[in-house]
């Protein structure tokens, strides 16, 4: 097994990943970890608490240039801190072999969200809804990469909130952000651009990885010697990713999450099938 | 039209918001770095352990603070310091979720002070109850 030094190095380029392409992290880590002999229980539990971290140090740069909308992660988190709560007291009772096929299956609804988005797409035009109308959660950012301010409406709040509710199970059981699930049903049903998306989730993962964490250190998953060096690299690689990203285009992200998701989702189900 | 009053670059909700996200990290990243060190001072090794001793687990995160701070039940400064650098951590975002909940009070933003409100209840019970 490698040590907490190795561990740390290893991170470090996943947390920068991580924040780039909004999964946050942890999506890579678990099957990383697995990977590298650690049980997957283990993985989920110290996954889901080094992503605080990760997401809190990239957040921290989003919020403050005014990319990240407060108020639609506040209503969102509603739905995934209780949602969280529900998947990872799941994780304690079921059998790890299903835990691997869940993660792949997971993984896979990723790629709704590069089939569905325009590529290129920088503005919204939804009509918002009596409750988006209601909680004035329409917002506004100035686009780096555009060089021109990006105003937005949202729609569907409701149903981004179920969308959202079933993001949170998926982390809190699988330890990990969901940050692209959250992404999609940001993009797709309420219509954010696709910046706002991303750096909206990243904000959200804090709290859906708060809510999860508190449930694993009731069951005694969570390995100190583990946690340590995660959080400390992928915060690392996070803050490097929090500043590169609003001067990539959406392309060059798409790209880089389309080849790393590939990549997880077959590790994750040679994993399951190996241990059968 | 759209109002993006909320959204505007260094907003006092959003500044503060950021200044609790960041010293968060920084000094969690720091316990934790000086918790490794420590922990090769004390162990002579860096290697991942899955000893018993290695995990953390308590009735809930409010009892698990109070061992922490008070208790005693921690063998080693570098275990303690790598448990107190994941407790701030965890108080990262319950802080900020707080501090919106105190901010939309003060703002007299009611929507956004129950939508906040009800969050951090939802935070405060599973940190309690598990």
């Amino acid at each position: 097994m490698i040590d907490m030094v190795s561990l740390l190095l290893i991170t470090v380029p996943v947390g920068l990943v991580g924040a780039l392409t909004g999964l946050g992290g942890a999506s890579i880590l678990v099957p990383l970890l697995v990977f590298l002999g650690i049980p997957v229980k283990e993985a989920i539990a110290c996954g889901m608490a080094s992503i605080i971290a990760t997401c809190s140090g990239s957040a921290a740069s989003y919020v403050r240039e005014g990319i990240a909308n407060v108020r639609v992660a506040m209503f969102l988190g509603i739905f995934t801190t209780a949602g969280a709560i529900l998947g990872a007291t799941i994780t304690t009772k079921i059998s790890p072999l299903l835990l691997y096929f869940f993660f792949a299956a997971f993984l896979a609804t990723s790629f709704l969200r590069s089939k569905r988005t325009p590529p290129e797409s920088t503005t919204s035009s939804a009509w918002p809804d009596p409750v988006s109308r209601w909680l004035n959660l329409q917002g506004g950012y100035f686009d780096e990469a555009y060089q021109r301010r990006i105003d937005y409406r949202v729609n569907h709040a409701l149903l981004g909130g179920g969308g959202m509710f079933l993001a949170g199970l998926a982390a809190g059981m699988l330890g990990i952000g969901a940050g692209a699930f959250k992404v999609t049903v940001q993009e797709n049903i309420l219509k954010l651009p696709p910046k706002v998306s991303s750096t909206t989730s990243n904000f959200i993962i804090g709290m859906t990885a708060l809510a999860g964490t508190s449930v694993y250190l009731y069951s005694g998953l969570l390995n100190l010697t583990l946690m340590g060096p995660m959080a400390v690299g992928t915060t690392i690689g996070a803050f490097f990713g929090g500043r590169m990203l609003n001067k990539l285009r959406n392309r060059t992200l798409r790209a880089l999450f389309f080849l790393i998701v590939s990549f997880l989702i077959v590790q994750m189900i040679y994993k399951g099938v190996s241990s059968l | 039209m759209i109002s993006s009053h909320q959204n505007q670059k260094g907003s006092k909700l959003e500044v503060g918001i950021s200044y609790v996200l960041a010293s968060g990290v920084v000094a969690s990243l720091v316990l934790m770095g000086a918790g490794i060190l420590l922990f090769y001072w004390e162990f002579g090794n860096l290697a991942i352990s899955e000893k018993k001793g290695m995990f953390l687990q308590e009735k809930n995160f409010f009892y698990f603070l109070y061992d922490l701070l008070w208790g005693g039940n921690f063998h080693g400064k570098a275990l303690w310091t790598m448990t107190l650098g994941i407790v701030v951590l965890i108080l990262t975002p319950y802080a900020w979720v707080v501090m919106s909940v105190l901010y939309f009070l003060k703002e007299k933003d009611f929507k956004f002070f129950l939508v906040t409100l009800l969050v951090s209840l939802i935070l405060t019970l599973s940190l309690a109850t598990h």
